[in-house]
């Protein structure tokens, strides 16, 4: 290498070329070695140590200018025997005249000082220009380097994309002369740093897009996961992605149903307060203003505040930020189909900056006063500096905002579809519910209809039943006197099938008549009359025609009423033919017995009512007379009263019959004992038949029933004449007595009669023979209670026999 | 001249009270008969003032002997009294529709009868 400080000429062309040839490889050598790394600190540190290694002086470093066009010394190669290091030391900006970086940009300007000469020689790398123009150096630049102990320097600009980007600056410590091959060899280096530099800074772009990618990749991944957790796990990736302190994700309230939701991650601003209840910062108005104010592009809806001034906000958004750290603020607006979620906001922190200043940058310091007299490093210490925010991190913030406004916007959308579905399964349920009710209730109901309708069924046929099995006659009409329905028993009563009643004018079919047999008309009938007035009607006595047949009935008639209204009537009658006969036959019997009382009481009352009046002569045969009369007659009357007494008692079953076993001969022999008297004194003569069996009877009731017959037989019979009693066992078992006489006998329509109370064949024969009108009776009832018969038998004028029969033991067992 | 009173009644017992207890109150000639017909014959024969008439009878019984008087001009005109055991209300409403004198029913009292029978003479 050449050490002269002389600017080589050209000379032989051969000699040139060979060292060309040799430059070229030199070259190679050392782009080959700068090349070696695609990191901008190796293969700047390799540039200068090539270059040093190359133009051998005692300094060669690289200088890299700050966008406030101080400048740094970012790479360095030194002999520190004749140069300090100035690794790392920063120069302010004025160090280098604007002037002097226009030509380094815009001519590509080379500089050559010899201060030895106190020359600097100029060159345009832009013109090509090969040749150097010397001029004399300024002083103060003479004085500069001196102050930094440089005799010689070479200063080559590296651009990068047409960017003035740094000097690669050679010093030496003594004179030199850089010759023109040296230049243009440098130039060539420089250059190829450009170009390291331009690949360096595009690898450092691809890795922060790539980092970037991967920030959004691993953000996204989080966010579409769609759960609260890592809603939150995403803020926290895009606060460490922009080096945040903090950060927040504030989502809107979107209806008046829903809240806003808040989900933070490190450090924060305090709370608000509204009122008295505090409040996230996104919903306070101040805060809402200071945005507004602060909103740089409409278009773009972010905010990136990289020095906060406490001092520009109001007093309660002030107090909220103070207490933190906080000194940056990047504010995306989470927008999505132009609705407005809510807004990601991220915080950082001041952080403290130590810069190592070649010299003192301050310019009222005296020490700096031109021309600066020496390099003493100063160490500036800033403080809590708010780091500003790249354009990289807001598109990277705008980016993830992006994400999170979709992500937010679909989950919101889930939430809604989630929400409804919710609803929709919980309007299912109801409506299941409401319908497994309703169900239920149909079912119930339809349950109860069906029991309600086996029940009419079931009444309507239980009265059917008892329409059918009822013995009185029941028909309805309607308003118009229609038969509307009519019972078995009353068609039976009428004559009538009751197809034929059916739908028929019952009055006239009937041809209803009061009691004395005039038929109403039936505007006057009395059924009439329940149907106009709803009066019920009990009649008694009026009468029904069956066809020419007159039937006593006795009716009542009650309106049917349905709904208020009397649609017609019922009517429930009963023949009473029958009853009227009983009546009558109870009156006669009354009638009867009444007569058969009062009779002797009449003799009694007149005899004793004579006597007793003391007008009658008791020395008088009459007196006599009346009270033979009076006692014959109480005698008449206490025998008939026994007898009527007995016959009740027996027919009622009121006298117990004390049944054994006798033997019929004794029985007849008893009884015939009890009359003998009687007979003679009638000179009746009583012959006897008798059986021996044994028979099963109450023995004094059945001596009582031969002794009437047998004195009725005697008293019936003329003197002198036989009354014969007899016994005989008969095939099935039974015995008959018999009493036979030679009377006068009874008349065939008497036979029967005979033996019904007071139903003498001649009323004065029970007087005149001391009766009461009431034996046989008594004997027939007796009879009766034991199961057996009684009868008579007659021919007129020659006598009459009276037959019964009895069981015997074994008939019985 | 002595008013004559027939008692047609066939309880004897009955027709000798009440006979003897007429006489013994009253001044009048006592008629009797013991059936219906009997008394029918005697009242055309005798003419009485009066006829105490018994309603139960066997035979023509007290209602059919007043038709058969009532029937027969002899004794149309004579008043009659029913005696009658039977007191039933119906049967005595039976009765006072009859053109008869008097309805007296049976026991009664002997000088309640008495007068009655005097009234009816007077």
């Amino acid at each position: 290498m050449n050490n002269e400080l002389n600017f080589e000429s050209s000379g032989d062309s051969e000699a040139t070329n060979q060292k060309a040839d040799s430059l070229e490889i030199l070259l190679h050598g050392m782009v080959d070695r700068i090349r070696q790394s695609l990191e901008l600190s190796v293969i700047l540190s390799s540039t200068v140590a090539e270059v040093r290694a190359f133009i051998n002086t005692d300094r060669v470093k690289i200088y890299q200018f700050a966008p406030d066009s101080s400048g740094e010394v970012v790479a360095e190669s030194v002999d520190n025997d004749k140069l300090p290091s100035l690794l790392g030391q920063h120069f302010p900006a004025e160090d280098i005249p604007v002037r002097m970086r226009e030509l380094y940009l815009k001519e590509r300007q080379r500089s050559i000082v010899n201060l030895a000469k106190r020359q600097i020689g100029m060159s345009s790398s832009a013109k090509s220009e090969t040749e150097i123009v010397f001029r004399s150096v300024d002083p103060c630049h003479v004085e500069y380097l001196t102050a930094m102990g440089v005799q010689s320097s070479l200063v080559v600009p590296i651009l990068d994309n047409h960017r003035l980007w740094g000097l690669l600056v050679s010093h030496h410590s003594s004179p030199r002369i850089v010759t023109k091959t040296e230049l243009e060899t440098i130039q060539l280096v420089a250059d190829q740093t450009s170009i390291a530099i331009a690949q360096s800074n595009l690898l450092e772009s691809t890795r922060i897009q790539a980092m970037q990618e991967a920030t959004i990749n691993r953000v996204g991944r989080s966010l579409h996961s769609m759960t609260e957790m890592q809603l939150q796990q995403a803020l926290q990736q895009t606060v460490m992605a922009l080096q945040g302190s903090g950060g927040r994700v504030y989502l809107a309230a979107q209806n008046p149903d829903s809240i806003a939701q808040l989900y933070v991650s490190g450090e924060q601003p305090v709370l608000l307060k509204d009122g008295t209840h505090k409040i996230p910062l996104e919903e306070h108005s101040d805060w809402q203003t200071w945005l507004a104010d602060n909103l740089q592009n409409t278009a773009i809806q972010h905010w990136a505040i990289a020095n906060l001034d406490l001092d520009s906000l109001s007093l309660e958004l002030a107090q909220a930020f103070k207490p933190s750290q906080i000194r940056s603020i990047l504010v995306i607006k989470l927008e999505h189909h132009q609705k407005t979620l809510g807004y990601l906001t991220i915080f950082r922190q001041g952080i403290d900056i130590e810069t190592v200043w070649a010299k003192r940058p301050d310019r009222d310091d005296p020490r700096n006063q031109f021309p600066l007299k020496s390099f003493q490093v100063w160490r500036e210490l800033q403080q809590n500096k708010a780091l500003p925010w790249a354009d990289s991190e807001i598109e990277l913030a705008q980016t993830l905002g992006s994400h999170f406004a979709i992500a937010i916007y679909q989950y919101q959308l889930y939430e809604q579809i989630r929400t409804l579905n919710t609803s929709l399964e919980q309007r299912v349920q109801e409506r299941t519910v409401e319908l497994q009710q309703t169900n239920q209730k149909l079912v119930q109901e339809i349950s109860d209809r069906l029991k309600t309708r086996a029940d009419l069924e079931r009444v309507s046929h239980q009265n059917e039943l008892i329409l059918n099995s009822a013995g009185e006659g029941i028909y309805g009409l309607n308003t118009e006197g229609i038969t509307t329905f009519v019972n078995p028993a009353a068609a039976y009563i009428l004559g009538y099938s009751v197809d034929k009643l059916q739908n028929q004018p019952m009055h006239e079919m009937v041809k209803h008549s009061t009691a004395e047999g005039t038929v109403y008309d039936w505007q006057e009938n009395p059924i009439r009359q329940t149907i106009l007035t709803g009066e019920i009607y009990y009649v008694t006595n009026e009468i029904f025609w069956r066809k020419d047949k007159s039937i006593p009935v006795e009716y009542i008639c009650t309106p049917i009423r349905e709904k208020e209204q009397i649609v017609g009537a019922v009517v429930i009658f009963k023949d009473i033919t029958e009853r009227q006969i009983i009546d009558r036959m109870k009156d006669e019997f009354v009638s009867v017995v009444s007569h058969e009382l009062r009779t002797p009481l009449t003799s009694i009352r007149s005899s004793i009512g004579l006597l007793s009046s003391g007008r009658v002569d008791l020395e008088s045969g009459k007196s006599l007379r009346l009270l033979e009369i009076a006692l014959s007659n109480s005698n008449r009357l206490v025998r008939l009263i026994n007898d009527i007494l007995d016959l009740e008692r027996i027919k009622s079953g009121k006298v117990t019959m004390f049944k054994e076993n006798h033997d019929v001969i004794e029985v007849m022999v008893d009884a015939v004992e009890i009359v003998q008297s009687i007979a003679d004194k009638s000179q009746i003569q009583l012959a006897v038949k008798p059986l021996s069996i044994q028979i099963y009877v109450d023995r004094d009731r059945i001596i009582q029933t031969l002794t009437n017959l047998i004195s009725n037989a005697i008293k019936f019979s003329p003197p002198n004449t036989v009354v014969t009693l007899s016994a005989e066992l008969q095939t099935n078992k039974m015995v008959m007595f018999q009493v036979q006489d030679s009377g006068r006998g009874i008349p065939p329509e008497h036979l029967e009669t005979i033996f019904d109370r007071f139903q003498q064949v001649d009323a004065s024969d029970s007087r005149d023979r001391g009766g009461t009108g009431l034996g046989l009776a008594i004997c027939r009832s007796i009879v009766q209670e034991h199961g057996g018969e009684i009868w008579a038998e007659s021919i007129l004028g020659e006598g009459s026999t009276f037959c019964f029969t009895l069981p015997t033991e074994n008939s019985l067992n | 001249m002595t008013k004559k009173v027939l008692i047609v009644d066939d309880d004897d017992d009955v027709r000798e009270a009440t006979q003897i207890c007429l006489e013994v109150t009253g001044d009048w000639q006592i008629l009797t008969a013991s059936s219906g017909k009997e008394g029918l014959i005697t009242a055309i024969a005798q003419q009485p003032d009066l006829i105490l008439l018994d309603v139960m009878m066997p035979g023509m019984d007290g209602l059919e002997t007043f038709t058969e008087l009532q029937a027969n001009s002899i004794t149309r005109s004579i008043p009659v009294i029913l005696l009658t055991a039977k007191a039933q209300p119906a049967e005595l409403r039976q009765f006072t529709q009859l053109q008869v004198l008097d309805v007296i029913t049976k026991p009664y009292e002997p000088f309640s009868l008495s007068d009655r029978v005097a009234k009816a003479l007077d």
